[in-house]
């Protein structure tokens, strides 16, 4: 019957999830299982040229790219990933896996910053190397060269390199569980940047939690357009289609923002079980349907609508599933779901086919962290429902200050243990034992991640997100660090005050987040400078290093700010006071 | 509506109220030779500016072209340029 060599052929199909070593693994059984079923295809905007890869021939290119790039370097060096949208990403991505080189997915710098994230996360894990394509950094953008001189980057490019050594070579690695596949920097802090290592372990494991909540099979395609350097887009989306062996359709960022229709058309396309983004994403669909635009489209295909990577509004939930029902649209499908890097991405969702579920809650009382069911319909506000814990993890609500645990219905600091949560953040040991390393009061042997999030699991085990600890502002799914967006300000020009200033997001008139920032300017400055100079000047250098267009910008008087009797700013009390109107801000007419 | 080869007038005017209403500024405080970037104008809504001006004018835009043309004066001028043809 078998041979001696049928113990290297990888079993495609494992009987149990345990099995599977590494990513390298589950690409490899894919490749032998199903070598011809089409892994990826990317969609170009606009009649560009459609690209597909197949399991087999995403095996042949990465490992192709891994040898080349295994010549030149050492087990556990670090390499940039720099690409457009496309598929050279996913190829470059697998290509590090199997080179036992540890990739680093990053947006490409926008032209016009000059302090943005970039520069810190070369800083922070001094890579070797960077992937790209020659046409990119040639023709698109030859500043990146010159931007990232210090670091003396190995420039890998792969649309040159893949196909140039088909000879005598070292075997590549193999990665077990244990080894580091990528670093995941979150979306923020330009100042102290934090890398998550995410390990092949947590990548298996957090893959087979998501397969179990969401029901994926190899049946189930996905469509996605959220960027590939973004975890949601590369581990819920690109990372979990490979995990099942299903087909991901990839389409542009850009093109979504410009005709997110297209996303929907694609998912009747392909006949798509599986897509989401962004609460935003889902409001932009509604703000441009058209059902002209739509005709013939059919949704009823679509299982599974994550909506995750920023809170879920009631609203956008009620708004999205009114307008496409005629589409077939089953307002089932929609799955608000909770995660981040750190538990390598998802925490939290319900079974396929369960529907979101809300709860309304009295207004004020949450204010203070209590939930109470409302007197009155005026009171309350709809809390979405954020799902429940995954298999094989452990979800707890916990008081922040005696890290005891908290029962049903109490609000408390969601703290999440299990084999996905991240081991540690790149060379960050202090954090690492803070944030990822944290035990509760009464000791034990567990680990727990403390999320920084503020919300409650109700009786029937579905978990609420309420607020945060932390400030960090989430606009369009992208996290954002107010002390960085305070600096970017207080840059800007010698009349606006150092560390009296703060940064805060509150919810526009169509409910979906706003930054706003408030500004003290000196006493003694006198240059006659006006406000509306003054305004502008924030505007555009936050626009230019954040990618955000402020909402609104209050320049105060000096010493106005709320601050605590030992000088500490206090975000929190000036978001309240901007929301009631009791700051006095400073007239449009007045010259400085 | 989609417009019969409005004006460069009238393109500046769209564009003024447009960004108005998005930026939550009024009107008149919108200078068209500033700059887009000095609006405040980030990635995501220079492409709904492109997509709103192109439902408008029934024209294919890309979002570079808020880098080529950088002020609502300029922007008008070509696109006014490009309707009429």
């Amino acid at each position: 019957m078998s041979t001696v060599t049928a113990e290297f052929v990888p079993q495609a199909e494992p009987a149990n999830h345990s099995e599977l070593s590494s990513l390298v693994d589950v690409l490899r059984r894919r490749a032998a299982k199903q070598p011809d079923d089409p892994a990826y295809i990317f969609l170009p905007e606009r009649g560009g040229e459609r690209l597909s890869l197949t399991f087999a021939e995403l095996c042949a290119s990465a490992e192709a790219l891994a040898i080349n790039l295994g010549e030149r370097a050492q087990i556990g060096d670090r390499a940039l990933l720099l690409f457009s949208p496309g598929l050279d990403f996913i190829v470059a991505f697998f290509a590090c896996l199997l080179a036992g080189v540890i990739a680093v997915p990053m947006m490409v710098p926008r032209r016009a910053s000059s302090s943005d994230a970039s520069a810190a996360i070369l800083a922070d894990c001094s890579p070797r190397f960077a992937l790209t394509r020659s046409d990119l950094l040639t023709i698109a953008r030859p500043d990146l060269r010159e931007r990232f001189q210090a670091s003396r980057l190995d420039w890998v490019f792969v649309d040159s390199c893949a196909a140039a050594s088909i000879k005598e070579r070292d075997p590549l690695p193999v990665p077990g569980r244990d080894d580091i596949a990528f670093l995941q920097y979150t979306s923020g802090s330009t100042s102290a940047p934090k890398g998550v290592v995410v390990k092949h372990g947590n990548l298996v494991e957090n893959s087979e939690m998501i397969r179990i909540a969401f029901g994926n099979t190899r049946k189930s395609t996905h469509v996605s357009w959220v960027p590939l350097y973004h975890d949601m887009g590369l581990i819920l989306n690109a990372l979990q289609s490979l995990y099942v062996g299903a087909l991901c359709v990839i389409m542009a960022p850009v093109g979504f923002m410009q005709r997110p229709l297209s996303w929907l058309r694609a998912i009747h396309d392909y006949r798509a079980e599986v897509a989401g983004g962004p609460n935003f994403a889902f409001d932009l669909c509604v703000r441009r349907y058209r059902s002209e635009e739509l005709q013939g489209v059919d949704l009823s295909c679509w299982k599974v609508a994550i909506n995750g990577a920023e809170p879920v509004r009631a609203n956008t939930i009620d708004r999205f599933t009114a307008t496409f029902a005629p589409h077939g649209f089953d307002s089932k499908s929609l799955q608000p779901a909770y995660g981040m890097a750190e538990a390598t991405l998802l925490i939290s969702a319900n079974r396929r086919g369960t529907g979101p579920t809300s709860r309304k809650v009295d207004r004020d009382a949450l204010q203070r962290n209590r939930i109470i069911t409302p007197a009155r319909e005026r009171d309350s506000q709809i809390l979405v429902g954020c799902g429940r814990q995954l298999t094989g993890e452990q979800l707890a609500i916990v008081d922040p200050e005696t890290r005891t645990l908290l029962g049903p219905g109490l609000v408390g600091e969601v703290w999440v243990g299990g084999p996905h949560i991240a081991e540690g953040y790149w060379r960050k040991p202090e954090v690492t034992s803070a944030v990822l390393r944290a035990q509760l009061a009464s000791g034990g042997d567990q680990y727990w991640l403390r999320t920084g999030d503020l919300g409650f699991v109700d009786e029937g085990g579905e978990l609420y997100i309420t607020g945060r600890i932390k400030d960090l502002i989430i606009i369009r799914g992208i996290n954002h660090y107010p002390q960085d967006i305070e600096e970017t300000v207080q840059n800007c020009h010698v009349a606006l005050r150092r560390h009296c200033g703060a940064a805060f997001s509150v919810p526009d008139q169509e409910d979906e987040e706003q930054l706003v920032v408030v500004q003290e300017i000196e006493r003694t400055f006198r240059r006659g400078v006006t406000r509306d100079e003054l305004v502008a000047s924030i505007r555009e250098a936050i626009a230019k290093e954040h990618e955000l267009t402020a909402g609104e910008i209050v320049l105060i008087r000096t010493g106005s700010l709320p601050k605590t009797t030992s000088g500490k700013l206090q975000r929190q009390l000036t978001r309240q006071m901007f929301r009631t109107g009791a700051l006095s801000p400073l007239s449009a007419a007045i010259v400085l | 509506m989609r417009a019969e080869n409005p004006s460069e007038v009238a393109i500046r005017e769209w564009c003024t109220e447009y960004l108005a209403r998005t930026l939550d500024l009024p009107a008149q405080t919108i200078d068209a030779q500033t700059t887009f970037a000095r609006m405040g104008l980030d990635s995501a809504n220079s492409v709904f500016l492109i997509v709103e001006l192109e439902d408008w004018l029934g024209l294919e835009l890309t979002p570079d072209l808020l880098f080529e043309y950088p002020t609502i004066c300029e922007l008008a001028r070509h696109l006014a340029e490009r309707s009429g043809r």
